[in-house]
Protein backbone atom coordinates (compact mmCIF):
# COMPACT_ATOMS: atom_id res chain seq x y z
CA UNK A 1 0.00 0.00 0.00
CA UNK A 2 1.54 3.61 -1.25
CA UNK A 3 1.60 6.03 2.10
CA UNK A 4 1.60 9.71 0.64
CA UNK A 5 1.56 12.84 3.00
CA UNK A 6 -0.05 16.24 1.97
CA UNK A 7 0.57 18.27 0.60
CA UNK A 8 -0.34 16.64 -2.70
CA UNK A 9 1.81 17.51 -5.31
CA UNK A 10 1.71 17.28 -8.82
CA UNK A 11 4.66 14.60 -9.22
CA UNK A 12 2.65 12.46 -6.35
CA UNK A 13 -0.43 12.32 -9.03
CA UNK A 14 1.50 11.37 -11.60
CA UNK A 15 2.21 8.47 -9.97
CA UNK A 16 -0.83 7.05 -8.92
CA UNK A 17 -2.80 4.48 -11.19
CA UNK A 18 -6.38 3.64 -11.22
CA UNK A 19 -6.98 0.72 -8.86
CA UNK A 20 -4.09 1.40 -6.43
CA UNK A 21 -5.23 1.36 -3.15
CA UNK A 22 -2.98 4.25 -1.05
CA UNK A 23 -2.97 6.50 2.35
CA UNK A 24 -3.47 9.66 2.89
CA UNK A 25 -1.52 10.98 6.10
CA UNK A 26 -1.99 15.08 6.96
CA UNK A 27 -4.25 17.05 6.57
CA UNK A 28 -7.68 16.51 4.41
CA UNK A 29 -10.52 18.80 4.42
CA UNK A 30 -14.16 17.78 4.42
CA UNK A 31 -17.45 18.86 2.13
CA UNK A 32 -20.25 17.72 0.98
CA UNK A 33 -23.78 19.37 -0.52
CA UNK A 34 -24.20 22.06 1.59
CA UNK A 35 -21.08 23.60 1.69
CA UNK A 36 -19.15 22.72 -1.55
CA UNK A 37 -21.38 24.81 -3.82
CA UNK A 38 -20.77 27.63 -1.12
CA UNK A 39 -16.79 27.37 -1.17
CA UNK A 40 -17.12 27.30 -4.89
CA UNK A 41 -19.10 30.43 -5.44
CA UNK A 42 -16.02 32.23 -2.98
CA UNK A 43 -13.51 31.01 -5.50
CA UNK A 44 -15.19 32.09 -8.59
CA UNK A 45 -15.24 35.36 -6.82
CA UNK A 46 -11.40 35.24 -5.43
CA UNK A 47 -12.59 35.44 -2.00
CA UNK A 48 -11.31 31.79 -1.04
CA UNK A 49 -8.37 32.71 0.39
CA UNK A 50 -9.78 34.88 3.72
CA UNK A 51 -10.68 30.96 4.76
CA UNK A 52 -7.36 30.72 5.79
CA UNK A 53 -7.25 27.57 3.97
CA UNK A 54 -4.68 26.24 1.24
CA UNK A 55 -6.80 24.28 -1.78
CA UNK A 56 -3.31 23.93 -3.96
CA UNK A 57 -2.59 20.04 -3.47
CA UNK A 58 -5.51 19.44 -0.70
CA UNK A 59 -7.72 16.81 -0.54
CA UNK A 60 -11.48 16.66 -0.26
CA UNK A 61 -13.47 14.26 1.31
CA UNK A 62 -17.11 13.66 0.57
CA UNK A 63 -18.39 13.72 4.37
CA UNK A 64 -20.03 14.91 7.19
CA UNK A 65 -17.99 15.51 10.22
CA UNK A 66 -20.49 14.45 13.13
CA UNK A 67 -20.18 12.32 16.98
CA UNK A 68 -20.77 9.74 14.58
CA UNK A 69 -17.71 9.50 12.86
CA UNK A 70 -16.94 10.00 9.27
CA UNK A 71 -17.64 8.25 6.21
CA UNK A 72 -18.67 8.44 2.46
CA UNK A 73 -21.55 10.08 0.83
CA UNK A 74 -21.88 9.98 -2.43
CA UNK A 75 -19.76 11.70 -5.10
CA UNK A 76 -22.38 11.61 -7.47
CA UNK A 77 -25.11 14.13 -5.84
CA UNK A 78 -26.12 17.25 -8.42
CA UNK A 79 -24.17 19.68 -5.50
CA UNK A 80 -21.30 17.64 -4.76
CA UNK A 81 -20.51 16.25 -8.58
CA UNK A 82 -20.95 20.12 -10.29
CA UNK A 83 -18.10 21.31 -7.45
CA UNK A 84 -15.68 19.17 -8.91
CA UNK A 85 -14.45 20.38 -11.90
CA UNK A 86 -14.24 24.15 -9.88
CA UNK A 87 -12.10 22.54 -6.94
CA UNK A 88 -9.54 20.74 -9.21
CA UNK A 89 -9.03 23.87 -11.02
CA UNK A 90 -8.22 25.32 -7.79
CA UNK A 91 -5.83 23.13 -7.11
CA UNK A 92 -7.82 20.07 -5.46
CA UNK A 93 -5.65 17.05 -6.20
CA UNK A 94 -7.51 14.16 -4.58
CA UNK A 95 -11.14 13.80 -4.28
CA UNK A 96 -12.54 11.68 -2.22
CA UNK A 97 -15.87 9.92 -2.02
CA UNK A 98 -17.81 7.37 -3.34
CA UNK A 99 -19.73 6.37 -6.65
CA UNK A 100 -19.40 6.59 -10.45
CA UNK A 101 -19.11 10.41 -11.87
CA UNK A 102 -20.06 11.36 -15.75
CA UNK A 103 -17.17 11.14 -18.12
CA UNK A 104 -17.68 15.14 -17.87
CA UNK A 105 -16.29 15.40 -14.22
CA UNK A 106 -13.86 12.57 -14.58
CA UNK A 107 -12.56 15.14 -17.91
CA UNK A 108 -12.46 17.84 -15.95
CA UNK A 109 -9.99 15.89 -13.76
CA UNK A 110 -7.74 14.86 -16.16
CA UNK A 111 -7.24 18.18 -17.25
CA UNK A 112 -6.25 19.24 -13.53
CA UNK A 113 -4.04 16.72 -12.98
CA UNK A 114 -6.36 15.81 -10.48
CA UNK A 115 -8.02 12.48 -9.11
CA UNK A 116 -11.05 10.82 -7.84
CA UNK A 117 -10.48 8.11 -5.20
CA UNK A 118 -13.10 5.87 -3.55
CA UNK A 119 -13.21 4.52 0.67
CA UNK A 120 -15.64 1.76 1.63
CA UNK A 121 -17.86 3.17 4.43
CA UNK A 122 -15.34 2.12 7.24
CA UNK A 123 -16.56 4.52 10.01
CA UNK A 124 -15.28 2.61 13.07
CA UNK A 125 -11.95 1.87 11.19
CA UNK A 126 -11.40 5.10 10.44
CA UNK A 127 -12.40 6.94 14.14
CA UNK A 128 -9.09 5.75 15.12
CA UNK A 129 -7.20 7.38 12.42
CA UNK A 130 -8.33 10.70 12.79
CA UNK A 131 -5.94 12.83 15.37
CA UNK A 132 -7.78 16.12 15.23
CA UNK A 133 -10.66 17.85 13.73
CA UNK A 134 -11.63 21.73 13.21
CA UNK A 135 -14.36 24.07 11.57
CA UNK A 136 -12.58 25.73 8.63
CA UNK A 137 -16.01 27.78 7.54
CA UNK A 138 -19.48 27.86 7.12
CA UNK A 139 -20.47 26.60 10.92
CA UNK A 140 -24.05 27.32 10.68
CA UNK A 141 -24.44 24.20 8.49
CA UNK A 142 -23.13 21.99 11.49
CA UNK A 143 -22.04 18.18 10.62
CA UNK A 144 -22.19 19.39 6.75
CA UNK A 145 -19.22 22.43 7.98
CA UNK A 146 -16.24 22.87 6.08
CA UNK A 147 -13.84 21.08 8.34
CA UNK A 148 -9.90 20.17 8.35
CA UNK A 149 -8.97 16.95 9.78
CA UNK A 150 -5.89 15.90 10.49
CA UNK A 151 -5.72 12.16 9.82
CA UNK A 152 -2.54 8.85 9.91
CA UNK A 153 -2.73 6.57 6.88
CA UNK A 154 -6.59 7.43 5.61
CA UNK A 155 -6.71 4.62 3.23
CA UNK A 156 -8.67 4.85 -0.69
CA UNK A 157 -8.51 3.59 -3.78
CA UNK A 158 -7.89 5.34 -6.82
CA UNK A 159 -11.14 5.03 -9.19
CA UNK A 160 -9.97 7.68 -11.81
CA UNK A 161 -6.71 9.17 -13.01
CA UNK A 162 -5.10 10.38 -15.72
CA UNK A 163 -8.31 9.64 -18.31
CA UNK A 164 -8.51 6.35 -16.84
CA UNK A 165 -11.35 5.09 -14.53
CA UNK A 166 -12.95 2.65 -13.31
CA UNK A 167 -16.18 3.37 -14.17
CA UNK B 1 -37.27 0.23 37.07
CA UNK B 2 -40.87 1.37 35.67
CA UNK B 3 -42.31 -0.60 32.89
CA UNK B 4 -41.99 1.98 30.46
CA UNK B 5 -38.49 2.56 31.56
CA UNK B 6 -37.58 -0.79 31.18
CA UNK B 7 -38.94 -0.60 27.35
CA UNK B 8 -36.96 2.76 26.72
CA UNK B 9 -33.52 0.63 27.84
CA UNK B 10 -34.98 -2.28 25.73
CA UNK B 11 -35.35 -0.24 22.70
CA UNK B 12 -32.01 1.72 23.18
CA UNK B 13 -29.64 -1.05 23.37
CA UNK B 14 -31.74 -2.40 20.20
CA UNK B 15 -31.20 0.61 18.42
CA UNK B 16 -27.44 0.28 19.50
CA UNK B 17 -27.40 -3.38 18.34
CA UNK B 18 -28.77 -2.67 14.90
CA UNK B 19 -26.25 0.04 13.79
CA UNK B 20 -23.10 -1.11 15.23
CA UNK B 21 -23.45 -5.16 14.18
CA UNK B 22 -23.80 -7.82 11.19
CA UNK B 23 -25.59 -10.23 11.78
CA UNK B 24 -24.54 -13.92 12.07
CA UNK B 25 -25.75 -14.70 8.09
CA UNK B 26 -24.61 -11.23 7.24
CA UNK B 27 -20.87 -12.39 8.51
CA UNK B 28 -20.95 -15.91 6.83
CA UNK B 29 -22.01 -14.54 3.39
CA UNK B 30 -18.48 -11.45 3.90
CA UNK B 31 -16.39 -14.48 4.97
CA UNK B 32 -17.61 -16.68 1.60
CA UNK B 33 -16.72 -13.92 -0.74
CA UNK B 34 -13.53 -12.54 0.59
CA UNK B 35 -12.15 -16.52 0.26
CA UNK B 36 -13.31 -16.47 -3.55
CA UNK B 37 -12.07 -13.39 -4.02
CA UNK B 38 -9.17 -13.30 -6.03
CA UNK B 39 -8.57 -9.65 -6.87
CA UNK B 40 -6.44 -7.99 -4.26
CA UNK B 41 -8.39 -4.62 -3.98
CA UNK B 42 -11.69 -5.99 -4.07
CA UNK B 43 -10.60 -8.86 -1.43
CA UNK B 44 -8.99 -5.78 1.00
CA UNK B 45 -12.61 -3.56 0.09
CA UNK B 46 -14.12 -6.99 1.39
CA UNK B 47 -11.95 -7.81 4.45
CA UNK B 48 -12.16 -3.56 5.61
CA UNK B 49 -16.16 -3.91 5.62
CA UNK B 50 -15.64 -7.42 7.89
CA UNK B 51 -13.24 -6.06 10.24
CA UNK B 52 -15.01 -2.62 10.49
CA UNK B 53 -18.17 -4.58 11.74
CA UNK B 54 -15.75 -6.39 14.46
CA UNK B 55 -14.24 -3.01 15.65
CA UNK B 56 -18.02 -1.19 15.61
CA UNK B 57 -19.64 -3.81 17.19
CA UNK B 58 -16.72 -4.44 19.79
CA UNK B 59 -17.29 -0.56 20.34
CA UNK B 60 -20.96 -0.44 20.10
CA UNK B 61 -19.99 2.41 17.86
CA UNK B 62 -21.67 2.93 14.23
CA UNK B 63 -20.84 0.78 10.99
CA UNK B 64 -21.18 3.91 9.07
CA UNK B 65 -21.33 7.49 10.09
CA UNK B 66 -24.92 7.75 8.12
CA UNK B 67 -26.31 5.93 10.89
CA UNK B 68 -29.38 6.33 9.37
CA UNK B 69 -33.44 6.92 10.00
CA UNK B 70 -34.62 4.56 12.12
CA UNK B 71 -37.55 2.22 10.99
CA UNK B 72 -39.32 0.35 13.41
CA UNK B 73 -41.55 -2.62 12.67
CA UNK B 74 -43.63 -4.27 15.50
CA UNK B 75 -44.92 -7.99 15.73
CA UNK B 76 -48.04 -8.05 18.07
CA UNK B 77 -49.38 -11.75 19.30
CA UNK B 78 -53.42 -12.18 19.16
CA UNK B 79 -53.29 -11.76 23.21
CA UNK B 80 -51.29 -8.88 23.53
CA UNK B 81 -52.43 -5.39 23.54
CA UNK B 82 -50.32 -1.78 22.26
CA UNK B 83 -51.59 1.22 24.15
CA UNK B 84 -50.42 5.14 23.55
CA UNK B 85 -48.32 4.91 26.52
CA UNK B 86 -46.38 1.82 25.09
CA UNK B 87 -45.92 3.74 21.69
CA UNK B 88 -44.71 6.24 23.46
CA UNK B 89 -42.07 4.27 25.46
CA UNK B 90 -40.69 3.25 22.07
CA UNK B 91 -40.35 6.82 21.01
CA UNK B 92 -38.41 7.47 23.81
CA UNK B 93 -35.99 4.56 23.70
CA UNK B 94 -35.23 5.43 20.52
CA UNK B 95 -34.45 8.94 21.01
CA UNK B 96 -32.44 7.74 23.81
CA UNK B 97 -30.50 5.25 21.71
CA UNK B 98 -29.41 7.53 19.29
CA UNK B 99 -28.35 9.98 21.64
CA UNK B 100 -25.90 7.07 23.12
CA UNK B 101 -24.83 5.22 20.20
CA UNK B 102 -24.23 8.27 19.06
CA UNK B 103 -26.20 8.78 15.78
CA UNK B 104 -25.73 11.24 13.66
CA UNK B 105 -27.50 14.84 14.18
CA UNK B 106 -29.24 15.05 11.31
CA UNK B 107 -32.64 16.35 11.99
CA UNK B 108 -33.69 19.52 10.32
CA UNK B 109 -35.55 22.44 12.28
CA UNK B 110 -37.96 24.76 10.36
CA UNK B 111 -41.36 24.73 9.18
CA UNK B 112 -42.19 22.80 5.73
CA UNK B 113 -40.35 25.28 3.39
CA UNK B 114 -37.35 25.49 5.50
CA UNK B 115 -36.99 21.81 6.13
CA UNK B 116 -37.56 21.36 2.03
CA UNK B 117 -34.54 23.64 1.48
CA UNK B 118 -32.55 22.92 4.24
CA UNK B 119 -32.11 26.88 5.38
CA UNK B 120 -33.54 26.25 9.39
CA UNK B 121 -30.36 25.15 10.17
CA UNK B 122 -29.47 21.47 11.96
CA UNK B 123 -30.33 20.58 15.49
CA UNK B 124 -27.74 19.66 17.35
CA UNK B 125 -29.39 16.75 18.81
CA UNK B 126 -28.88 13.02 17.16
CA UNK B 127 -32.22 12.48 19.39
CA UNK B 128 -34.22 14.53 17.33
CA UNK B 129 -33.57 12.18 14.41
CA UNK B 130 -37.61 11.22 14.69
CA UNK B 131 -38.17 7.58 13.23
CA UNK B 132 -39.90 6.66 10.48
CA UNK B 133 -44.10 5.68 11.07
CA UNK B 134 -44.43 2.36 12.91
CA UNK B 135 -45.37 -0.66 10.98
CA UNK B 136 -47.76 -3.31 13.47
CA UNK B 137 -48.56 -6.96 11.99
CA UNK B 138 -50.63 -9.43 14.23
CA UNK B 139 -48.62 -12.90 14.39
CA UNK B 140 -49.73 -16.03 15.51
CA UNK B 141 -46.74 -16.15 18.55
CA UNK B 142 -48.27 -14.43 21.80
CA UNK B 143 -45.36 -11.70 21.97
CA UNK B 144 -44.50 -8.21 21.15
CA UNK B 145 -41.67 -8.23 19.40
CA UNK B 146 -40.07 -4.98 17.97
CA UNK B 147 -37.41 -4.76 14.85
CA UNK B 148 -35.55 -1.76 14.50
CA UNK B 149 -34.07 -0.87 10.88
CA UNK B 150 -31.44 1.77 10.66
CA UNK B 151 -31.81 3.15 6.97
CA UNK B 152 -29.25 5.08 5.19
CA UNK B 153 -29.63 7.65 2.67
CA UNK B 154 -27.45 6.45 0.20
CA UNK B 155 -30.05 3.43 -0.85
CA UNK B 156 -32.67 6.08 -0.36
CA UNK B 157 -31.20 7.53 -3.43
CA UNK B 158 -31.33 4.28 -5.66
CA UNK B 159 -34.44 2.87 -4.07
CA UNK B 160 -37.56 2.91 -6.22
CA UNK B 161 -41.21 1.68 -6.21
CA UNK B 162 -42.71 1.63 -9.36
CA UNK B 163 -45.21 -0.49 -11.59
CA UNK B 164 -44.43 -3.39 -13.97
CA UNK B 165 -46.71 -4.82 -16.37
CA UNK B 166 -46.24 -8.41 -15.96
CA UNK B 167 -47.37 -10.08 -18.81
CA UNK B 168 -47.87 -13.54 -16.86
CA UNK B 169 -44.68 -13.89 -16.34
CA UNK B 170 -42.27 -13.72 -13.45
CA UNK B 171 -39.16 -13.43 -15.41
CA UNK B 172 -40.94 -10.34 -16.95
CA UNK B 173 -40.67 -8.91 -13.24
CA UNK B 174 -37.59 -10.28 -12.41
CA UNK B 175 -35.81 -8.61 -15.54
CA UNK B 176 -37.30 -5.18 -14.40
CA UNK B 177 -35.65 -5.66 -11.18
CA UNK B 178 -32.25 -6.48 -12.02
CA UNK B 179 -32.40 -3.70 -14.89
CA UNK B 180 -33.68 -0.82 -12.18
CA UNK B 181 -30.53 -2.39 -10.08
CA UNK B 182 -28.13 -2.27 -12.79
CA UNK B 183 -29.05 1.28 -13.83
CA UNK B 184 -28.10 2.85 -10.17
CA UNK B 185 -25.67 0.51 -8.54
CA UNK B 186 -22.75 1.66 -9.92
CA UNK B 187 -24.05 5.22 -8.49
CA UNK B 188 -24.39 3.88 -4.91
CA UNK B 189 -20.86 3.29 -4.48
CA UNK B 190 -21.32 0.91 -0.91
CA UNK B 191 -21.20 -2.37 -3.10
CA UNK B 192 -22.04 -4.93 -2.62
CA UNK B 193 -25.34 -4.06 -2.20
CA UNK B 194 -28.08 -6.01 -0.68
CA UNK B 195 -31.40 -5.88 -2.93
CA UNK B 196 -34.78 -5.73 -0.94
CA UNK B 197 -37.67 -6.38 -2.44
CA UNK B 198 -41.57 -5.80 -2.12
CA UNK B 199 -44.18 -6.69 -4.43
CA UNK B 200 -47.56 -5.81 -3.93
CA UNK B 201 -50.89 -4.05 -4.98
CA UNK B 202 -49.89 -0.36 -3.92
CA UNK B 203 -47.20 1.59 -3.55
CA UNK B 204 -47.68 1.74 0.32
CA UNK B 205 -48.05 -2.11 0.40
CA UNK B 206 -44.96 -2.67 -1.46
CA UNK B 207 -42.76 -0.75 0.59
CA UNK B 208 -44.09 -2.53 3.74
CA UNK B 209 -43.19 -5.25 2.30
CA UNK B 210 -39.58 -4.03 1.41
CA UNK B 211 -39.19 -3.14 4.92
CA UNK B 212 -40.49 -6.66 5.77
CA UNK B 213 -38.04 -8.00 4.01
CA UNK B 214 -35.03 -6.73 5.51
CA UNK B 215 -36.19 -8.33 8.48
CA UNK B 216 -37.09 -11.65 7.36
CA UNK B 217 -34.67 -11.98 4.59
CA UNK B 218 -31.28 -14.39 5.29
CA UNK B 219 -27.92 -14.55 3.25
CA UNK B 220 -27.63 -18.30 3.47
CA UNK B 221 -31.05 -19.33 2.84
CA UNK B 222 -32.32 -17.77 -0.73
CA UNK B 223 -34.84 -18.84 -2.69
CA UNK B 224 -34.98 -19.70 -6.37
CA UNK B 225 -36.32 -16.25 -7.35
CA UNK B 226 -33.63 -14.44 -5.00
CA UNK B 227 -30.69 -16.07 -6.26
CA UNK B 228 -31.83 -15.58 -9.91
CA UNK B 229 -32.00 -12.12 -9.03
CA UNK B 230 -28.21 -12.23 -6.94
CA UNK B 231 -26.85 -13.96 -10.29
CA UNK B 232 -28.24 -11.85 -12.97
CA UNK B 233 -27.27 -8.92 -10.93
CA UNK B 234 -23.84 -10.20 -10.35
CA UNK B 235 -22.93 -10.66 -14.10
CA UNK B 236 -22.86 -6.60 -14.51
CA UNK B 237 -18.86 -7.37 -13.69
CA UNK B 238 -19.58 -3.77 -11.26
CA UNK B 239 -18.29 -5.05 -7.93
CA UNK B 240 -16.99 -3.75 -4.71
CA UNK B 241 -16.93 -0.26 -4.83
CA UNK B 242 -17.16 -0.38 -8.55
CA UNK B 243 -14.14 -2.57 -8.47
CA UNK B 244 -15.81 -5.38 -10.91
CA UNK B 245 -15.77 -8.87 -10.19
CA UNK B 246 -18.88 -11.36 -9.03
CA UNK B 247 -19.91 -9.81 -5.83
CA UNK B 248 -21.99 -6.39 -6.84
CA UNK B 249 -24.73 -8.51 -4.89
CA UNK B 250 -23.96 -10.15 -2.05
CA UNK B 251 -27.84 -11.87 -1.74
CA UNK B 252 -31.24 -10.74 -2.55
CA UNK B 253 -34.02 -10.38 -0.41
CA UNK B 254 -37.58 -10.65 -1.71
CA UNK B 255 -40.90 -10.51 0.09
CA UNK B 256 -43.95 -11.42 -2.38
CA UNK B 257 -47.85 -10.03 -1.05
CA UNK B 258 -50.72 -10.28 -2.08
CA UNK B 259 -51.53 -9.37 -5.86
CA UNK B 260 -54.62 -7.60 -7.75
CA UNK B 261 -55.89 -9.08 -9.91
CA UNK B 262 -54.23 -6.98 -13.29
CA UNK B 263 -51.60 -6.50 -15.70
CA UNK B 264 -49.90 -4.96 -13.22
CA UNK B 265 -47.59 -5.18 -10.01
CA UNK B 266 -46.45 -2.60 -7.50
CA UNK B 267 -42.58 -3.15 -7.20
CA UNK B 268 -40.44 -1.41 -3.87
CA UNK B 269 -36.84 -1.79 -4.53
CA UNK B 270 -34.08 -0.88 -1.94
CA UNK B 271 -30.56 -1.07 -2.33
CA UNK B 272 -29.17 -1.83 0.42
CA UNK B 273 -25.59 -0.93 0.84
CA UNK B 274 -22.73 -2.78 2.11
CA UNK B 275 -23.68 -2.35 5.79
CA UNK B 276 -26.99 -3.22 5.01
CA UNK B 277 -29.48 -4.61 6.42
CA UNK B 278 -29.47 -2.63 10.09
CA UNK B 279 -31.42 -4.57 11.22
CA UNK B 280 -32.39 -5.66 14.74
CA UNK B 281 -34.95 -6.98 17.26
CA UNK B 282 -36.13 -7.19 21.20
CA UNK B 283 -39.26 -8.83 22.84
CA UNK B 284 -41.21 -6.49 24.65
Amino acid sequence: MKAINTPITEYMIENLSVGQIITVSGQILTGRDAVLPKLVALIENDKHKELGIELKGSVIFHTAVSPAGVGPTSSNKLDIERSIPELAKAGVKIHLGKGALKPSTLESLYKNNSVYAIIPPITALLSSKIIKKEIVAFGEEGMEALHLLTVKEFPMIIAAAHGKTLY
Amino acid sequence: MERDELISKKVSDTLIRAASNFREDQKKVYEKAIKEETNPSTKWVLESLLENSEVAQKNSSPLCDDTGIPHLFLEVGKNKKVSGEFLESIQQGIAEGLQKLPGRPMAIKGNDIERLEQSGGLDVDPGAVSPAPIIIKPVEENVIRLYILMQGGGPEIRGKTYRVFHQHKLEVIIDEIVKWTIDEVSKLGCTPCIPAIGIGRTHFEATSLMIEAMIRGNFNKQSDIEKEITNNINMSNIGPLGLKGNNTALATFVNVGPQRASGVRIVSLRLCCCVEPRVASVLL
